[in-house]
């Protein structure tokens, strides 16, 4: 599989968890990629694939059973709060303070994630600005709509300016017209240079967003591509029918690993 | 072991938790990049713990419940909770005393003693009944329309040597207010014809008062009102006290564990650059501020109300004064802030098992109750002062320190002893927190069961020591 030197490197990343029922749960076994500026890296997988470990593995939530994984240099297990101090993570999981205002929360994400504190009243207004919250900035979070909401918790993901971000099923529960709205700051953020690890269940948005596009199922990584080199590997147009071809393909295959560009690799 | 370290334009305090480093920021000079990079490197820096903590408190300052129970109750429920509990006490006082007695008489009166029985019959709070037959004033009397039967008896033993002697047989159902308040009226009554009597015998005999009073007790209470006062504030302020701090404790612990994990904002805060060291002691702090922030007040109120509250409600019943010895009150604060660290401690463990604002709640309960159950049993011993045994209890210690304070008894010795032991206390709970969040599936709340499963599962070392997913 093709290894990039990029700001986010993931090397055979592991975690296995303890089931009462199930006994020993491999959520992730082995998955390895990397991304690096400027680049929207999607990870596209259905519900219960590994996406949402690995990426919480990435921002050091969760420790690694095995393997290792590095943001801009920082390895998550020995520079944890490097890590974290270098990358924005945005999931449903991840709420706002119900009791702060819009500009606390911002001004809170920015000083704790060591935003320089001279600059954070600078770059509090900026976001405020550029998110269009500013009639909402003093009103407490828990009083704000869905998208008001949103849109403060896009700010505070990237309040301290990070390079790596992180979106996790960021569409999850958000009307059309969030989503889309979603998918243009992902596409501004990108613009800037950011590097954009994207994850999703939902085909068309990853479609539209990614550069690169890794396929996760049952904790590993299935194929790794552009969606044209995926394209070309499976003969398949749509992405749907991509994925399908993979999984059908992991299922029969047990052991193995089917790369980006149609090679077969041994599972790590 | 600590040790001091000065790099590159900052100094650090390091030393060793549980297997983990922790440094501290101790200057960082002048230059922003220096200091920026000195609490960088820093696992667990002030810097951030007071980012989290003045976030925290902000949040919890605009959170009803938590006003109401750390601040407003502390405050007001005392003066308020005596004023109920005096005017209460006063009430039942005033049915007891107002209501008649029932009283069923079951034969004559002995010969030449009629007068008992006249003198019972006057009585305002006495209705006499002398037509009722014996078994239906006993089936009355357990009915409860009935609240006593009286019958006269000749004397047994050394008492029937005397002539006109006799023996006043009450029947009555303990079980029931009214007849226990039927009894002590007639043994009142009794009591005053006994003395008539007595007196008047004694002086047909030539007998003075001085002359028949040949063996008495004399006695004199030595207690002034204000050493009653002082033996009710001892009582009262040790237990409400600890019900204050562990109300003050209460809300902010369940709320900044189990309700961040309802709120979903857990994951929010384990995503910044906080260290989890960091995190941890930021919510320690905030939850014993609101603790000692709710026994502090509490002091405040009872020294205030002591004078503008209390003392006249009690001086129209009882005359007792209330006095609060000046060196009480920085024990007292003493004794609030022991108790408001360990009982934060002790409530955010068990809280961090709990998914949801309600789990946590009942989880938290047991150490609530504790600090309330032992001051309330201390309350009872009040011969007791504070000794070495009881200086080795957490909670009991404090509870018995206050008290011994109120009574303007300073045993420093013991008192030292009571607040290492309570700090040993804190410094455990605060390792078991940390041993605890050790464990990825409580940090992150998928772990299902309450610490007592936890200590089972893995802190034994035959355990499963396996985290769930």
């Amino acid at each position: 599989m093709t290894m990039r030197n990029g700001t986010v490197s993931v090397h055979h990343l592991r975690k296995m968890f303890y089931d009462e029922s199930r006994g020993e749960v491999k959520a992730v076994d082995g998955v390895s990629f990397s991304c690096g500026a400027g680049e929207v890296f999607g990870l596209l997988g259905a519900n219960g694939a590994g996406k949402t470990t690995t990426l919480r593995m990435l921002s050091t939530v969760l420790k690694p059973t095995g393997g290792t994984a590095s943001v801009m240099g920082h390895d998550v297990l020995s520079d944890p709060e490097a890590v974290r101090r270098s990358l924005g993570f945005y999931s449903a999981s991840t709420a706002l303070y119900p009791r702060l205002t819009g500009r606390e929360t911002l001004n809170f994400f920015a000083r704790i994630n060591h935003y320089p504190g001279d600059r954070v009243a600078a770059r509090v207004k900026d976001l405020i600005e550029r998110f269009g919250i500013e009639e909402y900035a003093n009103a407490r979070v828990e009083k704000l709509s869905s998208g008001m909401k949103q849109k403060v918790s896009i700010a505070r993901t990237i309040a301290h300016d990070p390079p790596v971000l992180i979106f996790d099923e960021p569409t999850v529960g958000l009307d059309v017209l969030n989503a889309l709205e979603m998918v243009k700051v992902i596409r501004e953020l990108r613009a800037e240079g950011k590097t954009i690890i994207f994850s999703s269940h939902i085909m068309s948005e990853v479609e539209k967003l990614c550069d690169r596009i890794a396929i996760v199922h049952r904790g590993r990584l299935l194929a790794l591509g552009t969606l044209e080199s995926l394209r070309e590997a499976t003969d398949q147009h749509y992405l749907e029918d991509i994925f399908v071809h993979y999984v059908t393909k992991a299922e029969g295959l047990d052991g193995a690993v089917v790369g980006a560009m149609g090679e077969l690799e041994e599972a790590p | 072991m600590a040790r001091l370290q000065a790099t590159e334009g900052c100094a650090t305090a390091a030393f060793r938790v549980d297997r983990t480093v922790v440094v501290w920021p101790l200057w960082s000079g002048s230059n922003p990049a220096a200091s920026d990079s000195c609490f960088r490197r820093c696992a667990m820096n002030l810097r951030d713990i007071w980012i989290l903590y003045t976030m925290e408190l902000r949040s919890a300052l605009r959170e009803r419940s938590i006003v109401v129970n750390s601040i407003l109750m502390p405050i007001f429920l005392y003066p308020v909770l005596l004023w109920v509990m005096f005017s209460t006490m006063t009430f039942i006082q005033g049915l007891n005393q107002g209501f008649t007695s029932r009283i069923a008489l079951a034969g004559d009166p002995p010969f030449g003693h009629e007068a008992l029985i006249d003198s019972l019959a006057a009585r305002d709070d006495v209705l006499l009944d002398r037509e009722l037959g014996v078994g239906e004033a006993i089936s009355r009397l357990q009915t409860g329309e009935l609240d006593a039967l009286i019958s006269f008896a000749p004397p047994t033993e050394e008492g029937a040597a005397l002539t006109g002697n006799f023996l006043v047989d009450v029947d009555y159902d303990s079980s029931e207010s009214r007849s226990r308040t039927a009894v002590s009226r007639i043994r009142d009554e009794v009591q005053a014809y006994r003395i008539q009597w007595i007196s008047r015998e004694r002086e047909s005999l030539g007998i003075t008062s001085e002359e028949g009073a040949l063996f008495r007790i004399s006695d004199e209470n030595v207690s002034s009102q204000e050493d009653l006062g002082t033996l009710i504030l001892g009582m009262m302020i040790p237990l409400f006290l600890s019900i204050m701090v562990a109300l003050g404790c209460f809300f902010p612990a369940v709320d900044t564990t189990a309700g961040e994990r309802e709120r979903s904002t857990w994951e929010t805060l384990m995503t910044t650059s906080a260290s989890r060291l960091s995190v941890v002691a930021a919510k320690y702090l905030y939850v014993a501020t609101m603790g000692v922030s709710a026994g502090v007040l509490n002091v405040l109120a009872i020294f205030v109300s002591i004078g503008a509250v209390m003392a006249p409600l009690l001086a129209q019943t009882e005359g007792i004064t209330f006095r609060l010895p000046f060196l009480a009150v920085p024990v007292m604060m003493v004794g609030a802030i022991t108790l408001a660290l360990m009982l934060s401690a002790g409530m955010m463990i068990l809280a961090a098992f709990a998914r949801t604002f309600k789990d946590g709640q009942a989880m938290v309960q047991p150490v609530y109750f504790l600090a309330i159950i032992i001051p309330l049993l201390l309350g009872q011993q009040t011969d007791r002062t504070l000794t070495a045994g009881i200086a080795a209890i957490p909670v009991a210690n404090v509870a018995m320190m206050i008290r011994d304070a109120i009574n303007e008894i300073y045993l420093w010795e013991h008192i030292f002893q009571a607040m290492s032991v309570n700090l040993v206390v804190v410094v455990f709970c605060l390792w078991l927190a940390r041993f605890v969040l050790r464990f990825e599936d409580i940090l992150m709340g998928s772990f299902d069961g309450s610490f007592w499963r936890f200590a089972k599962d893995r802190m034994r070392p035959w355990g499963k020591q396996k985290e769930t997913a």
